[in-house]
Order: C-alpha cells, then sequence, then structure tokens
C-alpha cells in the first residue's frame, strides 16, 4: 500500500477512536472523576513515551534542527492557548459554566490534534512501524479526551450521538495535518528533524500545560504518579524492542 | 583509582549544590511561593531530560533490564517515603516549624538523597558524558530542595550558615552512595542497564509525584509547564552536544 494512504488510514482511524469517548454516555453512565484522571494520567504517560521516541528519533538526525522545532511547539502550543483564551481552561468542570465553556473545550481539542497530526506524519516519514505506534498512542488519548468533551455536551442538552460526531470532527485537523506533515518530509527530507522536534515540544507542553495538571487535581499525586509512569515505561519498552 | 576520586567528587558538587539553597535567605526573610515552584519546574525538566538520556542509555544495554531497574526506583522511593512519611507536609509547616519538624526535614531529605546518589554513581557507568549530565541535573535540583530546608530552619533562629550546612548534610549521602553504585556497575557490567533503569525511575517518580503537584499548586501552569518543557529540550541537547 502506498505510504500516504497508509498516513490517511491511521490518523483517520486515530481520529475516529473518540467515538469510544463517548460509550459511557451511550448506557446513560456518568464518569467518576477519578476515572478521568487515570485516564488522563494513562494518556500523559504514552504521550511523554512517544516525545521520548521523537526526540530520540530526531536527534539521530540533527540536534541544533530537532531542538528548534521543539522551541517551536512548546510556543505553538502555548500561544494557541493563550490567543484562544483557553490557558487556564478547567477541562475538569463538567457542569455549570457558560454556554461558550462548552464550544472553548471542543476548540482545544481541534488545537490539539493538530500538533498530534504532525506527531503521526513525522513518524510515519521515520519508519511505518513508529508512525502507526504513534496513531495508536494518540488514538488513546483521544478517548479520554473525547469522553471529558461529551460529558460538557451532554450536560448542555447535546444528544449523545452528536456529541460523538462533534468528538470526532475535533480531530479532523489531525488526519489533515498528519498527511500535510508527512507529504511536506517526503518533498523535502531536511525538514524531518524540525517536524520531529516539533511534534516532541508540542506533546510535552500538552502533557505538562493540560493533562497532568488536570489529572493531579482528579486523584492523588502518588497514584497519578505510578499510573502515568506504567503508561510511559510500557511504550518505551515497545518501541525499545521494535527499534 | 582515581575513577572514584571523580565520583566522589561530582557526587559532592550536588551536595554543595544544596547549600545554595540558603544563599536567598541571607537576603531575605521569607522566599515567595512563585519562585519555589518555578525554581522545582526547572529542576523537573532537567531531571526528566536527564532521565530520557539514560532511558537511551539503558535501553541500548537491555529494554527488559532497564525497565525492571525502573520499577526498583520506583519502589525504593515508595518504601522509603512510607517510612518516614511526607515530606511535603513538613516543607508546608514552615511556618509552624518547631525542633522536631526541623529535625524531620532534614531526616527526610537525607534520605530522599540516597537514590540521587545511586544515580550519580551508575550515570558514570554510561560514560562521562551522561555523568556530567546527570550530576549537573541533580545539583540543581537539590537546589530546592536546600532551600526548602533552610525555609522550615531559618525562621527559627538559624544562621544563614547554619542553613547552608544542614542542607549541604542532608545531601552527603550522594558521594557516599555514589562510589558503591559506581564500583558495582563497574564490576558487574551486567547490572548496568538495572542501574541505569533505577536511576530513571526514581527520578521520574520524584518529578511525578513531588516536583510538579507542588509547582502546579503555587504558579501558573501555563508558565509551569513551558519552564519545564523547555529545560527538558535544553537538557536533552547539552547530554547530545557533549
Amino acid at each position: 500500500m502506498d505510504r500516504t494512504l497508509v498516513v490517511l488510514l491511521f490518523a483517520s482511524l486515530s481520529a475516529a477512536t473518540a467515538v469510544l469517548g463517548a460509550g459511557p454516555f451511550a448506557f446513560g453512565q456518568r464518569l467518576p472523576q477519578s476515572r478521568i484522571g487515570f485516564a488522563n494520567a494513562v494518556a500523559s504517560g504514552m504521550m511523554l513515551g512517544a516525545a521520548y521516541g521523537l526526540l530520540v528519533a530526531g536527534f539521530a538526525r540533527g540536534l541544533l534542527a530537532v531542538a528548534c522545532g521543539a522551541v517551536l511547539g512548546i510556543v505553538f502550543v502555548a500561544w494557541t492557548h493563550s490567543a484562544s483564551g483557553t490557558e487556564e481552561l478547567d477541562l475538569n468542570k463538567l457542569e455549570g459554566g457558560s454556554e461558550a465553556y462548552g464550544y472553548q473545550v471542543l476548540l482545544v481539542n481541534s488545537l490539539h490534534s493538530a500538533s498530534e497530526g504532525v506527531a503521526i506524519g513525522a513518524a510515519m516519514a521515520v519508519s511505518q512501524p513508529f508512525g502507526i505506534f504513534m496513531a495508536l498512542a494518540i488514538a488513546v488519548h483521544n478517548v479520554p479526551e473525547a469522553t471529558v468533551l461529551c460529558a460538557i455536551l451532554t450536560g448542555r442538552g447535546v444528544r449523545v450521538s452528536s456529541a460523538a460526531g462533534l468528538a470526532v470532527a475535533a480531530n479532523v485537523s489531525q488526519v489533515l495535518l498528519a498527511i500535510v506533515a508527512y507529504a511536506i518530509v517526503q518533498a523535502a527530507p531536511g525538514t524531518l528533524p524540525w517536524a520531529l522536534g516539533f511534534a516532541m515540544g508540542a506533546l510535552v507542553q500538552l502533557v505538562m500545560s493540560e493533562l497532568l495538571p488536570e489529572s493531579y487535581r482528579q486523584s492523588g499525586s502518588r497514584s497519578i504518579a505510578l499510573v502515568t509512569m506504567v503508561a510511559m515505561g510500557i511504550v518505551v519498552l515497545l518501541q525499545s524492542i521494535a527499534a | 583509582m582515581s575513577a572514584v576520586v571523580t565520583v566522589f567528587v561530582y557526587g559532592l558538587v550536588t551536595a554543595v549544590a544544596t547549600g545554595l539553597g540558603a544563599l536567598p535567605f541571607a537576603l531575605i526573610r521569607t522566599i515567595s511561593p512563585r519562585a519555589v515552584a518555578l525554581a522545582n519546574a526547572v529542576a523537573g525538566g532537567l531531571m526528566l531530560g536527564a532521565s530520557f538520556g539514560i532511558v537511551a542509555e539503558g535501553t541500548g544495554y537491555g529494554a527488559w533490564q532497564t525497565l525492571a531497574g525502573g520499577l526498583l526506583g520506583v519502589v525504593f522511593i515508595l518504601v522509603t517515603q512510607q517510612r518516614l512519611g511526607d515530606p511535603n507536609v513538613a516543607i508546608a509547616g514552615a511556618a509552624t516549624a518547631d525542633g522536631r519538624r526541623m529535625a524531620l526535614i532534614v531526616i527526610v531529605m537525607t534520605v530522599h538523597s540516597f537514590a540521587e546518589g545511586v544515580a550519580v554513581g551508575v550515570a558514570f557507568g554510561g560514560g562521562p558524558t551522561l555523568a556530567l549530565a546527570i550530576t549537573v541535573a541533580i545539583a540543581v535540583h537539590n537546589v530546592p530542595e536546600g532551600l526548602a530546608i533552610s525555609a522550615v530552619l531559618r525562621p527559627r533562629g538559624m544562621t544563614v550558615l547554619a542553613c547552608a550546612a544542614w542542607s549541604i548534610f542532608s545531601s552527603l549521602p550522594q558521594p557516599v552512595m555514589a562510589v558503591p553504585a559506581f564500583l558495582f556497575v563497574e564490576t558487574f557490567r551486567s547490572a548496568l542497564p538495572y542501574g541505569l533503569g533505577f536511576a530513571a525511575g526514581a527520578m521520574v517518580f520524584m518529578v511525578l509525584e513531588e516536583l510538579l503537584p507542588e509547582a502546579y499548586d503555587r504558579a501558573s501552569r501555563a508558565r509551569v509547564a513551558v519552564v519545564v518543557s523547555l529545560t527538558l529540550v535544553g537538557m536533552m541537547l547539552f547530554q547530545r552536544v557533549l
């Protein structure tokens, strides 16, 4: 199969897993906060492990380009947060809040998936197994992200099926940017270390500015640290075995 | 023999860095929580970056062994915490410090240093570059630790010099533990990935369990995140450039 199709396939698969996040609400269940906290901790660990893989792959191809790309990724995520006014947005707040809050969360999710798409595209350019691995890691992260979004949207009267649809739609930028990033690094291989660095910086900044601080509020720091480390350990182990 | 001396000296450098934490108290009575938070964020980023470097080194020798070592590192920190109670409690209660609290924070921080000493020693098994990187990370991490100790001791009327001395004392296990850890991985080369994993596991756990939650409590999470991410990248670059 053409590699671009593989990128399309796995990026779409990763985007579509957001549907699973709506699962609990289809059965009319309410999620306990601590479970979302642990899901976020798992996502943090996987993304930190993925960032480690991106960094190792990047540094094998160029030092300064990776570092500059990483700074760009960090600045990009930090800037989109402050520019969209979602810097201190509390995604734990499932009830209350204004109507605009639901849309803000939707906006945050689509901004996130843009940098996640770059990660998939850049990883796919390194090697196909690494790219598929990255897509799967981000797919796992998309589930709790969608769960939080669906909890907020259904709390505001949106039907469960529509909420699930919006959660997937928020990930469209992921598919788009995965293909664009892949096409660019294929056409100009010199940009690959930049893309790897960018994706790495963006993932770490996402984890540090959102996933971790939120999970600490939902559960004790010791259990969050343990869950994060187990997820990170598994990801790093799988990467080293595959390499 | 000279290698052992080098390891000891590197361990001593990280210990002396703890004393730097007492310096701000020469000028001011108290320190703003935000400054402590950002110092923690810098230390967190450096330690995560150092751990990434250690893991990259360790998985080169064996991925499973590194992971097993990491598990040991986490268990070690958990067990010592269980024995001594939560150091965060002692730091938070700085204002109501009494003799017992003063003793407690020094003891907790001292035991805390054992794993860091092992990290310095094991890193030497992975080569001088890795050793230098880990030493810098731990030395910087020690500064806010010295700050925390001094914040408890200084309001009780201790001199700045005494604060610095107790801070350095709390890190003395670092040179002491670094040497046997280094000799161990030198003698049993097959133990190296376990040792590297131990160091990385212990450091990442400390970052996730203590440094980051404390930092988020006292400063805006956007600022903490940028500081952690940038220092992580800087640390990785530093390790590669050397």
